[in-house]
């Protein structure tokens, strides 16, 4: 990665907007029986990429780089007509070259394939043969345009706080040697770092890990993700929370950082300390006031952060077979229903509801026959199921593309059916 | 019955579709460009000139690299290391004194970047003064050539690009007289690797380039062994002729690296066998207890400048340059700002400018491609080419090569004469005569046709 942001293919050619990504889902939806598999498509494949990284031993930043390939990717392309399992694996190859740290194209194939084979994906397709990754490869570096230079949130995220000395993070910590450099346009205070209670760093961290299980990566800036997931952690982390509370002058401060606050934060009463702000004694850090001074747009922060709290309340549905792997969701759940926000609430809801889901066949292998599934509001969503939704989608792509009567490709817009339907 | 048909095919060959529209969509290097010639070849692959159909005639350089071969059928066997950074890096790059990438095709098995063209290089300008004009480089084009230099590495260095292979046939100049450094095939981000540098490659730097921390066996390296080379490529413009010219001892059979007993030699004989005092670091390196049985030297580059550099403030950069101690090495914006470059004769932005036309380096030269199969050849040559495989017949090899030479020579009248003299083998292979001995395009034609034969 190049270390100039506002100079980068990333951000003058990858950063787009909504309307781009609808339209980028136009084919999909005429074959999906219900949209919002689609956006557990995003967390479901995300998934899948950093199963198939932790296998490979890659890095953080190598699977993030691969999803971020992924989403590009499918900027371009329909899953209704790709094979995502052969894309995945060369995403995975292509940011192992792109991050230092190649993968041999044998242990590779031989990853993927034992992998994809097993449950739930049960994909048997996948080829043997090196030289199909490697075709993949080239269409995806095409796909790509060649830009495969991806900046992560991760980077401004160790650039704000102090690093601790805790485990996971180390490594890829100990790469920090210089300041922040985001070029001309800095939007940092230029104060140095914040300095974070134990385990609110690494709470920060998965939030932004749990980031690339959306298309937010591809919307918003890294710095802003990173900001924007420090800014969660200051809600949701209870012990840095005590902390800003017991600060006098950020109390003050909390007014400019309202909107988020006022969202998730249930306790105002420590505004009312405002009007202490000469003393400025510094008996803790101000967090608040660090926050205030960056140079980012504080609503824009909070918007993301309704996004990524959008994105939990999705993910809540969405259930693998195998014990979770240890994201943030969790960690971010149960220090919420500590605090008792109203975010929690909505995640217990939505909790209790996922097992009261009307006719989603939540095991076992449904019969595919006439047995549409359908997500409703509250209904649950397996690997599974993803699975079978996937494979209709491309086995009607395929028999509309080749339908002989027309000679033309003919779609049968389902969402459009199923509007009539409903009158 | 069709849905039974598309499950099989989706079982088969799941990525058909999506192919189908990638290859429609697909738009050939031939059908966007020209090829004029060839220009030269490396380990990566090889470089053409070419003229843009669309863009009024431009010419550009477009670097083939090498299609993966599994025996004689040409298949995928994954993008190199070197392309995927050559290309990563100069996507996200742009800068004066930089070789400019205008866009990469990947089409069939191929990836090919287009550059923007640049007529001379470093190389051909020392062999042009050595061999044709045989005098010394004037101050003032020497001057503005290192300058311009500096100001690209400045740049790579802000980017926290190290270069890795700077040398004078990858220093190119355009006809504009703008100097551009090339092939960041070796480059990379040193921006918290997630891996040391050693881990990645262990050879960087051509060895007649290469630092003393480098030759010493540092697992970490920075910045300084760029400067180290510019330094290096300061005192062959000067002298017409590598400064260190050792002998590279090749790797073992396991691939461990040698020590660089030669190299490190030449270096010391000009300046000296470094010590604490000069790099206080030096006892920790890999290969000290190596180093110390080396008969030791005294300092002689200011001796050595006399005749060579005729200003103190030259030597006194070169000196810097050569600081054994990385930390004390000049950086390249320190060697940007040396007083040097601000005593007359100044630096000028067109490095040609004060250089009578007579004086002149001479155009590239490019021949016709002798190997047909590298570059993607219109229908009736390539029916051709299938014949060869086998069974090379000289005199099949000139009706192709007279064939190309009319083709192109119909497209281009700027055609380098022949017999101008030029070399474009790399520093690496040593700079000898290289290909200028052969006049005639058959000549060359046969002749690396039998080579890689």
């Amino acid at each position: 990665m190049a270390t100039d942001f506002w100079v980068s293919s990333h951000y003058k050619r990858w950063i787009i907007d909504r309307a781009t990504l609808r339209q980028a889902r136009v084919d999909d939806l005429q074959y999906v029986e219900d949209p919002e598999f689609l956006d557990f498509f995003s967390i479901f494949f995300a998934n899948v990429i950093a199963k198939l990284g932790k296998k490979l031993n890659l890095r953080q930043r190598v699977i993030a780089s691969a999803t971020v390939f992924f989403r590009r990717f499918y900027l371009k392309n329909s899953y209704c007509e790709t094979d995502p399992f052969i894309v995945i694996a060369a995403c995975c190859y292509v940011a192992a070259k792109t991050e230092e740290s190649p993968i041999h194209i044998k242990n590779m194939v031989a990853e993927a394939r034992l992998f994809f084979s097993q449950t739930p994906y049960c994909v048997k397709s996948f080829p043997s043969d090196n030289s199909k990754l490697a075709e993949m490869e080239f269409y995806l570096v095409d796909d790509l345009e060649c830009d495969l230079t991806i900046f992560h949130p991760y980077r401004t995220l160790l650039s704000l706080v102090r690093k601790e000395d805790s485990s996971e993070f180390q490594a890829e910590a100990g790469e920090l040697s210089l300041g922040i450099d985001d070029g001309i346009r800095y939007w940092g205070t230029g104060d140095g770092q914040l300095e974070l209670p134990d385990g609110a760093l690494q709470l920060a961290w998965s939030i932004v890990n749990d980031t690339y299980r959306s298309d937010l990566c591809l919307i918003y800036p890294p710095h802003l993700l990173a900001v924007t997931a420090l800014y969660l952690t200051l809600v949701l982390h209870a012990p840095t929370r005590d902390m800003i509370q017991q600060h006098p002058q950020s109390a003050l401060r909390q007014g400019q950082a309202q909107s988020l606050d006022q969202q998730i934060s249930p306790r105002r009463s420590s505004r009312q300390a405002s009007h202490s702000s000469g003393t400025g004694k510094k008996p803790a850090p101000d967090i608040v006031g660090f926050f205030a001074d960056l140079n980012v747009s504080m609503p824009l922060v909070a918007s993301v952060a309704q996004e990524i709290i959008s994105l939990y309340t999705l993910w809540d549905r969405y259930k693998e077979d195998s014990p979770p792997e240890n994201t943030s969701r969790t960690s971010v759940q149960s220090q919420a229903a500590q605090v008792g926000s109203p975010f929690s609430s909505a995640t217990h809801v939505s909790h209790s509801g996922s097992h009261s889901g009307v006719g989603t066949p939540v095991t076992g292998i449904p019969d595919v026959a006439n047995d549409v599934p359908k997500v409703g509001t509250t209904g649950v969503v397996t690997p599974m199921i993803l699975m079978q939704v996937l494979t209709r989608m491309r086995e009607n792509r395929l028999s509309d593309l080749s339908h002989p009567a027309s000679g033309r490709p003919v779609a049968v817009n389902k969402m459009l059916e199923r509007t009539q339907a409903a009158g | 019955m069709l849905e039974e048909w598309s499950h099989t095919l989706l079982q088969t060959d799941p990525m058909r579709l999506y192919r189908a529209k990638r290859d429609q969509a697909r738009r050939t290097v031939t059908s966007k460009y020209i090829i004029l010639g060839f220009i030269s070849s490396g380990t990566y692959g090889r470089v053409y000139k070419a003229q843009c159909i669309e863009r009024e005639g431009q010419i550009y350089a477009i670097k083939k690299f090498k299609p993966d071969k599994e025996g004689d059928v040409v298949t995928y066997t994954g993008i190199s290391q070197s392309a995927i950074r050559e290309i990563a890096l100069n996507k996200e790059i742009a800068h004066e004194n930089i070789v400019a990438l205008k866009e990469v095709i990947l089409e069939e098995k191929s990836i090919y970047m287009v550059f923007e063209f640049a007529e001379h290089d470093f190389l051909q300008v020392i062999h042009h003064h050595s061999q044709t004009l045989r005098i010394q480089i004037p101050s003032q084009f020497l001057k503005s050539l290192i300058y311009q230099l500096l100001n690209g590495l400045v740049y790579l260095h802000s980017m926290h690009i190290l270069h890795r292979d700077l040398k004078p046939a990858n220093i190119l100049i355009t006809a504009a007289g703008v100097v551009k450094i090339g092939d960041l095939g070796l480059a990379r981000l040193i921006y918290r690797p997630l891996q040391p540098l050693f881990a990645g490659d262990k050879v960087v730097v051509t060895i007649w380039y290469r630092a003393p921390e480098l030759l010493l066996g540092a697992k970490h390296y920075n910045k300084a062994v760029d400067c180290w080379a510019v330094g290096c490529v300061i005192a062959e413009l000067a002298s017409l002729r590598p400064i260190f010219k050792g002998e590279e001892a090749k790797l073992d059979s396991k691939k461990n690296v040698p020590f660089q007993r030669d190299q490190l030699l030449k270096i010391f004989e000009v300046l000296g066998t470094p010590d604490d005092a000069d790099w206080p670091g030096v006892r920790d390196m890999p290969e000290y207890q190596n180093m110390k049985r080396l008969d030791p030297y005294q300092n002689r580059l200011s001796e050595w400048c006399q005749s060579r550099i005729r200003s103190q403030q030259g030597y006194e950069l070169l000196r810097q340059l050569f600081a054994y101690d990385p930390d004390k090495r000049l950086t390249a914006k320190e060697a940007l700002m040396h007083k040097w470059f601000q005593e007359d004769p100044r630096p000028t932005w067109n490095v040609f400018h004060y250089i009578s036309a007579n004086q002149l380096p001479p155009q590239r030269r490019i021949t016709q491609d002798e190997a047909p199969s590298m570059m993607g050849v219109p229908a009736h040559t390539a029916q051709t080419q299938a014949q060869t495989q086998n069974q090379i017949v000289q005199a099949h090899a000139h009706a192709q090569a007279q064939h190309l030479s009319q083709q192109s020579q119909a497209n281009l009248s700027q055609q380098s004469k022949p017999g101008s003299v030029t070399s474009f083998g790399s520093g690496s292979a040593g700079p000898g005569p290289g290909q200028g001995g052969y006049s005639g395009n058959q000549g060359t034609s046969s002749r690396k046709k039998a080579r890689i034969g």
